[in-house]
């Protein structure tokens, strides 16, 4: 049986996803119960584990459920937002091929022919929607969208560090659309306390793969106790038991095996033969004799406590019982390898003479039992050599599902947090005759506006930059020296115009060649904006009126930021091909780590707005549409995350005051305090556009009713 | 191969709590929970078709435990209540009444979950608080200089469980063994940290409860013909003991992962038994008087050490391992060359033991922090109850110790706090209002509706038809019996309150508690002369209650957070 692939069938089915999943979605969404086959309940606000749970069986719901995880395994985040922004879309989509449907009923096709036909026209407005989102999107982000980013690093000249004030916001948003209501204060402050304990000031983003890597390792849930008994533990808690317990004071060292300490009689490959009863009680009398002698030189060597990934034989527990050595067995290989990644500590390896220096040591301050709820850990004081300082997480609560709730919250947490200390690249390509009305004006513009914007965002957000006030100076002297130099430069015009528009910051390590390049095919459209540098430099090495100062300061600290982040990998960002006759010009720039926005469709209404801006420039009609399309669909965000607000908060009140803020070049106020990843509603909005060109490309469902085949890889090597 | 099957796809649905189905289970979980709670509580039958005896209880974490329930809203309920209850050992029921209570009554409002959920979390952060500020006016200061609050806190426990069946002699009996086995647990030299040693529950069923008793030390179980085979014992001031953790059965199982060749004529099993004689002999002129292995001894070395007058006795268990290396204070054997004689323990004695009919070896040792608690009651029903009891009164001793406090039982707790939540709410509102969102009018449904749950709570201790009233100063709870005249005054009419601590003789006024009534504001002080010269009081473990009171508010507010239920049918 075959079912014709349309728009109307896939939104129906995203209609149905989108009311199961905008009741959780946003600070005011509910719970979720769900059971598992097995009888288990677990509660759950994780967009990507209810679609999971559902089972669904229309083809286009697994196709959407698959886009859905693959989206969530790169971000981590939006599984719901993902499901509201294609229906949206759908439903846009179908109100297009509704409005068109009226003139093809008027020429009176066959029904057949109509559905090929609108197939078509699908296949169109796919292509259409894969050129939006490689190209235009991008430098709708970078031209526009990005002056608006705020950061969650507190800035200093030289390094980032990251500000606990906006890092408390921004998880205090991920967790109130991930944990229930009344405990997501409680689990973002938990969360937000736990990582500012394990970090030290030189730790960036590799602190946040260790914890999302080893995050089951670093949390251990306990039923019973209500959540609120929830605590940081400093040290690293086991999961096991100790073997053999015996107490130590002061500083232990431990050492860690991955095999049997005791020799093994014989080992495998090999045999042994047995020719007498004494030959074979000689040989256990000499294992007996050579595991007493390494424990005995453990305790020599001052060793206090053995980490073992093995079980060791009865003998081995009682020898290290004896001298005084405690022993944790059974390690499993994720544990041993964090232990490794925080204390540098490898593998000892008992060897035949029993003269020789343990070098594999570490130290633990303590390590001592743990009960929690009756059942024991070891608790290890590790002295971590790395960027982490070892802290456990407990999570109680008075159900497993609850607590399981919390420990895939967390997880997300760290996993957005991971993608947020990484910069995102943009590529698109301008063309040189669009440069003229889209990039001169609006650029020389908004470059002040955008000024204006990060430095009352400032006071608005209460982004600590404090402490940049006083660098002002410094920076500014820098500043200038940088201008300097492009004016000793000749081509310092020039220079500067790649210096002004502060979305692609410009590497300055620019060789002259290639700055002749960009001096040929400057459109006069570029020079026009030479031409509003050229005051604006001398005004700063001349008046430094204040504003301009705030300004500068700003444009070095974003510079400085992605130098750091990129550290000159990159080649130049700009480059422009002469070869072709048409000047195209290709940039990439980045969405710069650490960049956020206020929650609550901040990010939607200002696409929303940009994107309407660009459709009205648009010549092609089908890009005008599909941005218009895009830029609807984005409101549908910002609308389910109000619906239960009335007068002040509603949505219509929100939109007509971002718009009338834009359009006056004010500041964009939110009346929400959290912050949410860029990145992330990137990726978002481009996976949404991906799984849309899916459903959008496919014009037949076959159902096949038999079991599926299993189909050989052949290896082309087995043929030859 | 095996059989693929498509999976079935999940039954969704929505807004669960309005549904006629839930509502209906919730009202019979708590007609069932209600029905066992406190003193006069009645009992359950819980009878499986498939085996097993019948069991009659009243305890939450059995009664849970063996219900089946089908419904996903249900089963979180029961799995908070039973891991509230496993983990703090007490106020199961308590917790499980409150949910139900608090569920029922905020369905009645229209309000919007999320304002719910917010208030119910102030008025409970108002309740913890309050039960621990020094100001509380329900909670007593524990005096471990006298075994008075102690036993009163255990005497409650015990009257609160009907099913174990215990007169009040026996409960008398029984409270004062409990305490002593508690007392034996704490270490008598103690360091920084005190670490509690472990009563060993040693079953004794069909006996009479009066012949339980509380020993020092470990009782190992063995048969009649090797109670009847002991030797009379040398008498030494201490005796040596050597504990295996490893098998003295002369098995050789861990050969590597290679392989052995034996040649002809050459016999493992001799060369192994030669060990263990040879081991024999070395526990022999090591003075050795008593082996004792976890696992199995070989007959020969058995009957060797026996020859030379050592005890030995094998498969002690994995259980008792623990504790015999703490009786005798050493760490087991795990090998069988080269025993150091540092690894040697000792007891203070051994002595054969019979109760009943059964027959136990008694190692008395040196220091006592492991003792055992014979438990003796007529049937296995009763017996398991008590056991529970019992286990549920230690823990709710170690809790004590850690938080030197117990609250007013008999229903008087609730009342109390209902009372004071009454009137803060009443007087200052504002500080529970600090969110936006929320109405005075919001504050003023959610407050009567979570305190006429307290107040239900205590109103459920009474199951004869009586009626539950409190009184205008304190805040406690009265109840008075079913068809009494209504002409006399209340004064006559009532003794005590629920906990005890006043009588009706101190010029209080009274009013029904399912009656309105003016918020009054509770006295807060407690009479330290009240405490200490009222006789028999009814005193309640706060860790537990707090626990469980803030499991109660967390586990109702996520269930009234539910908006959909999605149910795997595979």
């Amino acid at each position: 049986m075959a079912a014709a692939g349309s728009v109307k069938a896939a939104l129906q089915v995203a209609e149905v996803l989108e009311t199961i999943v905008s009741r959780c979605m946003g600070p005011e969404g509910r719970q979720v119960l769900c059971t598992k086959p097995t009888g288990e309940v677990l509660l759950s606000r994780d967009g990507g584990r209810l679609l999971q749970a559902l089972h669904l069986e229309h083809p286009i719901a697994r196709v959407i459920v698959a886009c859905v995880s693959s989206h969530l395994k790169k971000a981590g985040d939006g599984a719901k937002t993902f499901i509201v922004l294609l229906c949206h879309l759908l439903r846009g989509l179908h109100a297009i091929t509704d409005k068109e449907k009226g003139d093809l009923m008027s020429e009176n096709m066959q029904t057949h022919g109509k559905h090929w036909k609108s197939c078509c026209q699908w296949k169109c407005i796919s292509q259409a929607l894969l050129t939006f989102q490689t190209h235009t999107l991008d430098s709708i982000m970078d031209q526009y969208l990005s002056r608006h980013f705020l950061s969650i690093f507190s800035s200093s000249a030289n390094e980032r560090t990251l500000c606990r004030s906006s890092s408390e916001l921004l998880l205090e948003a991920y967790f109130c659309g991930r944990v229930g209501r009344n405990n997501h204060k409680f689990i973002s402050q938990l969360m937000c306390d736990y990582f500012f304990k394990c970090m030290t000031c030189k730790s960036g983003i590799e602190i946040f793969e260790l914890m999302d890597d080893y995050f089951v390792e670093l949390n251990v849930g306990v039923t019973g106790p209500p959540v609120s008994d929830s605590k940081i533990i400093a040290g690293l808690l086991l999961h096991r038991d100790f073997s053999v317990y015996c107490p130590a004071d002061g500083d232990i060292r431990i050492v860690m095996v991955t095999e049997a300490i005791q020799p093994p009689f014989t080992t495998s490959g090999s045999e042994f033969f047995l020719n007498s009863e004494t030959q074979f009680q000689t040989s256990q009398f000499w294992i007996m004799e050579r595991t007493k002698a390494i424990m005995k030189h453990l305790n020599g060597q001052n060793v206090k406590l053995l980490l073992s990934s093995v079980k060791q034989p009865n003998s081995v527990v009682y020898y290290a019982a004896l001298n005084g050595i405690s022993v944790v067995e059974c390690l499993s290989a994720k544990e041993v390898s964090l232990i490794q990644r925080i204390t540098d500590l490898s593998p000892f390896v008992p060897q035949a003479s029993s003269q020789y220096d343990i070098s594999n040591t570490a130290l633990v301050k303590f390590c001592k039992p743990f009960i929690l709820r009756s059942k024991r850990y070891v608790h290890l004081g590790l002295i971590s050599t790395c960027a982490f300082i070892p802290h456990c997480i407990v999570l109680c609560g008075p159900v497993q599902g609850l607590i399981e709730q919390h420990e895939n919250a967390l997880h997300g947490a760290f996993k957005m947090l991971r993608q947020l200390h990484k910069d995102l690249d943009l590529s698109y390509i301008r063309y040189a005759s669009d440069q003229n009305d889209t990039l001169s004006i609006p650029v020389s513009k908004n470059r002040r506006e955008n000024d204006q914007l990060v430095e009352t965002g400032n006071k608005s957000i209460q982004r600590p930059y404090q402490d940049t006030v006083v660098k002002d100076k410094d920076d500014l002297e820098k500043t200038q020296t940088y201008l300097k130099v492009y004016s000793n430069l000749v081509v310092s015009d020039i220079e500067l115009e790649a210096y002004i528009p502060c979305s692609t910051p410009e590497l300055t390590s620019e060789d002259t060649f290639q700055i002749d390049e960009t001096l040929r095919c400057l459109s006069p459209g570029e020079h026009r904006i030479i031409g509003d540098c050229a005051p604006l430099a001398e005004g700063n090495s001349i008046a430094n009126s204040t504003t301009e100062n705030m300004r500068t300061e700003i444009f070095c600290e974003n510079l400085q930021i992605t130098k750091i982040t990129r550290k000159q990998s990159m080649s130049p960002v700009k480059y422009n091909s002469l070869d072709e006759g048409t000047c195209q010009s290709y940039y990439s720039s980045s969405i710069p780590a650490g960049s956020v926005l206020p929650v609550g469709g901040n990010f939607e209404i200002l696409l929303h707005y940009y994107l309407t801006k660009y459709a009205k420039k648009c010549q092609s009609s089908e890009e005008t549409m599909v941005s218009m399309l895009i830029a609807n669909a984005l409101l549908g965000i910002p609308k389910i995350l109000c619906r239960y607000k009335n007068g002040k908060y509603s949505f219509p009140h929100l939109y007509l005051k971002a718009l009338h803020a834009l359009e006056t070049n004010q500041p964009v106020v939110s009346s929400q305090t959290g912050l949410e990843s860029v990145i992330g509603k990137y990726q978002l909005l481009t996976s949404v556009l991906q799984c849309l060109i899916k459903i959008l490309t496919v014009d037949l469902i076959i159902s096949i009713k038999r079991q599926p085949q299993k189909v050989h890889h052949q290896d082309s090597e087995d043929e030859l | 191969m095996s059989r693929l099957e498509a999976k079935k796809p999940s039954l969704c649905e929505s807004e669960p709590l309005t549904s006629e189905r839930v509502r209906a289970a919730l009202s019979v979980l708590k007609g069932i929970v209600t029905s066992c709670y406190g003193p006069s509580g009645r009992l359950k039958q819980l009878h499986n078709g498939l085996g097993g005896y019948v069991r009659t209880t009243s305890q939450s974490w059995a009664l849970l435990s063996n219900l089946s329930v089908t419904h996903p809203v249900l089963k979180i309920l029961t799995a908070s209540v039973q891991n509230q209850a496993a983990c703090f050992g007490d106020c199961g029921l308590f917790t499980a009444i409150l949910c139900c209570n608090l569920i029922e009554n905020v369905q009645r409002l229209a309000l919007t979950p999320a304002a719910v959920i917010r208030l119910n979390k102030h008025l409970l952060s108002l309740c913890t608080d309050y039960l621990k500020s020094e100001a509380c006016g329900c909670r007593i200061p524990v005096d471990f200089s006298s075994s008075r609050i102690l036993l009163c806190l255990v005497r409650s426990i015990l009257t609160s469980k009907p099913a174990c069946m215990l007169t009040r002699n026996e409960i008398d009996h029984i409270s004062a063994l409990i305490l002593r086995a508690f007392l034996l647990t704490i270490p008598e030299h103690t360091e920084e940290h005190i670490i509690l040693g472990k009563t060993m529950i040693v079953p004794l069923k069909g006996q009479r409860v009066k012949d339980s008793v509380v020993l020092p030390g470990i009782l190992i179980e063995m048969s009649e013909i090797q109670f009847a085979r002991l030797l009379p014992f040398k008498k030494a001031d201490v005796l040596k003991v050597a504990l295996f953790g490893m098998s003295l059965s002369g098995d050789f199982s861990d050969t590597g992962e290679g392989t052995v060749m034996v040649s002809r004529g050459v016999s493992l099993e001799n060369a192994v038994l030669d060990q263990l004689l040879r081991l024999g002999r070395q526990l022999v002129s090591d003075h050795v008087d008593l082996v004792l292995c976890q696992k199995v001894i070989h007959p020969s070395l058995k009957q060797f050490l026996s020859t030379h007058r050592v005890i030995a006795i094998d498969r002690v268990g994995g259980t008792l391992m623990e504790p015999l290396s703490k009786v005798t204070g050493t760490q087991p054997i795990g090998s069988l060359d080269s025993v150091s004689p540092n690894s040697y323990g000792s007891v203070k004695n051994v002595c054969p033991a019979q109760f009943g009919f059964k027959h136990f070896l008694h190692l008395i040792p040196n220091e006592v922090s492991i003792c055992s608690l014979l438990l003796c009651n007529r049937n296995d029903t009763a017996w398991d109850e008590l056991k529970l009891t019992c286990q549920t009164a230690l823990h709710v001793l170690q809790s004590t110790i850690k938080e030197p406090w117990v609250l007013l039982g008999g229903g008087c707790t609730e009342t109390h706090l209902a009372a004071y939540i009454r009137h803060k709410t009443h007087t200052e509102p504002e500080s529970l209002l600090s969110d936006e969102g929320c109405t005075q009018t919001d504050l003023e449904l959610i407050a009567e509706a979570f305190c006429s749950a307290l107040e239900s709570l205590a109103g459920s201790l009474e199951h004869d038809g009586g009626e539950t009233l409190t009184d205008m100063k304190y805040g406690h709870c009265w109840s008075v019996q079913a068809g009494s005249p209504a002409v006399v005054s209340w004064a006559d009419l009532l003794s005590q309150c629920g906990c005890g601590l006043h009588n009706s003789q101190e010029e209080l006024s009274w009013s029904f508690l399912k009656s309105t009534r003016h918020p009054i504001a509770p006295d807060t002080c407690l009479p330290q002369t009240a405490t200490d010269s009222a006789g028999s009081l009814t005193v309640d473990c706060l860790t537990a209650k707090l626990g469980g009171l803030q499991v109660a508010v967390e586990t109702a507010n996520l269930i009234l957070d539910l908006s959909y239920i999605i149910e795997d049918k595979n």
